[in-house]
């Protein structure tokens, strides 16, 4: 940022006084258009993931090294990734949520900010403790500390600004999201679907932290954010108002109070409608039985009002959720062509194996269908009601506590859990990083005690049976037609953000720790097998007219951690955990930031 | 060295004509899947607790530690000292809040004792002389 801007943005209220609208935007969508900067966590409000730059091609990828390195020194999962810019780069870590600002020139630290957080958060995080990475706007950095407080930082001195406390850990609460800055606006969720939480967003004054709107997942309309008459949802082939009490008529008693919803992925926010589109989670618990009804508005996408927090339309992909398909992946607004016509879509890769392509301005229902031909829990989804049509053999509700449903694909882990697809603007395709991993699922009643788990269920994954073998693909998705393009197995799930360039290569990153790149047809052109196995995300930078991909590694999140439990009689059935104990051959905890580079000619 | 050990306590325990207590179980298993009652309840314990998410489906560690391998090296005292007040900082939370595990968590030791004695298999169980399961 010039001296001139920053000495203009001292005072805005002076030189925009007459716009005092725009007085207040921040300047974070100017930085994403520069492909030079990587200014957000998915690169733009749109959750592209997509770079302009176009130095590093599918001819010369096969050429890149080892720029630089940088150590975390933290264990555990490093989801998230590097933030670019101009000549800084902002990298933080897993609990204890150090933030490291970078100098490019010489690599060394500017700053470091570690917070004083209390440690009985850890065992509250469903085992690790993940966070996915820092925001910037306007000379601050803002950071979403695993304790639910949301601190802005000097992002020159690394001196705090302002903090505030979005949830309360003796609850089971906790964060992992990214803050998310849209205009003047900081927005974040919560954690915590596993202890009986209540999931809700909150949008902050960028400036002070203050609350200006908070919106609840469940419970009654006001707390919803909802306007019974103007929120609409698709209903029988066409919008149609919620109408009243939506959410509290899908619940038996008071069960919407823990009712979880969750709200810990990427949200997207569009100029254009002004709305801001983000997913909610599982319903709590995960025993179907002690929740009857649809259980709204878990699994759902919103599209709210930026200024006013206001739901404009809503669609819930799982009712009453059997299987723990949180719906909260990142929504991708891209304007393509859906069945012949030009749409402002939404695409959305849900947990529950279906990608799902909306109207994002209306909601309107588009596409529906499996993005892994293994799906089987439901047959379709029915594009007249948008209801998915569950198969009696793996509903886990039908067959009841305390009896092992076998074989569900995906498993909990979801068709895709929370690692991030790319839409690539110049070929309309959409680059997913999947598991292939399938389930048995065993619930039983469970009592909630405030900050205890609050699971119900006994869970073992394995390899989608009759397949490659391998946990999981790297997919290329027309969201127009709702059709896999190829699909490139892995041995292990693609827990890893994509990236995709407009030098026609696509960049993951895999358990074992290799970053990949592959071409437009999916052929791998390099690889590199970096120290830990990978769960960030690929981001790109330029810096003295040289391109730059960085990547965190650092093993951990659900992929790296192991899986749940087995049912079977001894050791039957624990081949499921193997496919991931196969992992500790291959990778070790700790947290790198590596960066490459073509070599200087 | 532990055997060594082991051994000097039972023939210490031998002199002194007491009976060696190490050598009745807390738990009673047939065909490594039916248990007693208790031990039962001990198995839903740790299932309502969801306590595989850290110690993984068979007790053999993930982010947390072994159980099979702690158990044969924490006394009884030890193990509920740790349930009950935590590792904090290790990512082990205290269960002194939560009624069930304080109530039954003699019968989560018999449980995860049965475990790392290998004589109770991963997975779930049945009351002896009860069909149940599937």
């Amino acid at each position: 940022m010039s001296l001139t801007l920053r000495l203009m943005r001292c005072w805005p209220c002076l030189l925009l006084a007459a716009a005092p609208a725009l007085a207040a935007d921040s300047d974070v969508e100017k930085l994403t258009k520069d492909p030079k900067n990587w200014a957000m966590q998915s690169g733009d409000l749109a959750n592209h993931r997509y770079s302009e730059l176009k130095q590093i091609t599918n001819k010369n990828a096969r050429n890149l090294q080892v720029a630089w390195t940088f150590s975390t020194g933290v264990l555990r999962g490093h989801e998230g990734g590097p933030l670019v810019i101009g000549d800084t780069l902002y990298i933080h870590s897993p609990f204890p949520n150090k933030v490291f600002a970078l100098s490019l020139e010489d690599q060394s630290i500017r700053w470091k900010y570690e917070p004083k957080q209390d440690p009985t958060v850890i065992p509250v995080m469903c085992c690790d403790t993940v966070n996915r990475g820092v925001a910037y706007a306007n000379g601050k950095i803002f950071l979403q500390q695993a304790d639910t407080t949301l601190v802005a930082l000097d992002a020159k001195t690394g001196a705090e600004l302002w903090k505030v406390k979005v949830g309360d850990p003796k609850l089971g609460e906790t964060t992992t999201n990214t803050p998310h800055v849209f205009k003047d606006k900081v927005l974040t969720g919560i954690s915590g679907g596993e202890f009986g939480v209540r999931g809700r967003i909150t949008a902050h004054d960028m400036n002070t932290g203050k609350v200006l709107w908070k919106a609840y997942s469940t419970g009654p309309d006001n707390e919803l954010m909802v306007d019974p008459q103007t929120t609409m949802t698709w209903t029988n082939g066409k919008m149609a108002p919620i109408g009243a009490d939506s959410s509290l008529k899908t619940w038996k008693g008071d069960q919407w109070k823990l009712g979880g919803g969750t709200t810990w992925g990427w949200y997207s926010y569009d100029p254009a409608t002004n709305l801001v589109y983000y997913g909610t989670g599982n319903p709590s618990t995960w025993n179907p039985r002690q929740r009857p009804g649809d259980n709204k508005w878990s699994m759902t996408i919103f599209a709210r009002d930026l200024d006013t927090g206001k739901a404009k339309w809503v669609y819930q992909m799982t009712p009453h959720d059997e299987w723990d398909y949180d719906g909260v992946n990142e929504m991708i607004l891209a304007d393509i062509k859906v069945k012949g016509t030009p749409r402002k879509a939404l695409v959305h890769f849900d947990r529950n194996g279906f990608g799902y392509t909306l109207d994002r301005v209306t909601g309107e229902l588009l596409v529906a269908e499996k993005f892994d031909p293994k799906v089987n829990w439901a047959t379709h989804v029915d594009m007249k009601t948008g209801r998915p049509q569950v198969v009696d053999k793996y509903s886990t509700d039908k067959n009841g506590p305390d009896f092992n449903s076998k074989g569900i694909c995906p498993s909990a882990l979801g068709t895709k859990d929370q690692q991030p697809a790319s839409y690539n603007r110049k070929t309309g395709l959409f680059y997913v990083p999947t598991n292939h991993v399938c389930m048995d699922y065993e619930p039983f009643q469970v009592e909630y005690t405030a900050g205890q788990p609050y699971v119900g269920s006994t869970l073992s994954m394995y390899a989608a049976p009759d397949s490659h073998g391998g946990l999981g693909n790297f997919i290329a998705w027309d969201a127009g037609t709702g059709k896999i393009v190829w699909s490139k197995p892995e041995k292990f799930s693609v827990w890893s953000g994509a990236l995709s360039t407009a030098g026609d290569v696509v960049f993951y990153g895999t358990l074992e720790g290799y970053l990949k790149a592959v071409d437009l047809n999916g052929k791998e052109l390099w690889k590199f097998k970096t120290p830990s196995g990978i769960v960030g995300n690929v981001h790109t930078w330029e810096y003295k007219g040289k391109q730059y991909i960085g990547v965190l590694s650092g093993i951990g999140g659900w992929a790296g951690i192991g899986l749940a439990a087995g049912l079977t009689k001894g050791t039957e059935g624990l081949g499921a955990v193997g496919g991931y104990k196969d992992l500790a051959k291959y990778t070790e905890l700790g947290g790198v930031l590596t960066v490459f580079a073509l070599p200087d000619r | 060295m532990n055997r060594y050990i082991k051994l000097l306590c039972i023939a210490v325990c031998c002199l002194a004509g007491l009976p060696a207590l190490a050598d009745t179980p807390p738990y009673q298993v047939a065909d490594g899947n039916k248990v007693d009652p208790h031990t039962l309840t001990g198995w839903r314990t740790w299932r309502a607790m969801a306590c595989e998410r850290c110690h993984g489906a068979a007790q053999e560690g993930m982010v947390g530690p072994s159980l099979v391998e702690s158990l044969k090296v924490l006394t009884k005292d030890q193990f509920k000292n740790v349930v009950l007040h935590g590792r904090i900082d290790k990512g082990m939370p205290n269960f002194d809040g939560s009624k069930m595990v304080t109530e039954n968590i003699d019968f989560l030791y018999a449980y995860l004792k049965g475990r790392s004695d290998g004589a109770i298999e991963p997975g779930r169980l049945q009351e002896i002389g009860k069909e149940g399961g599937q």
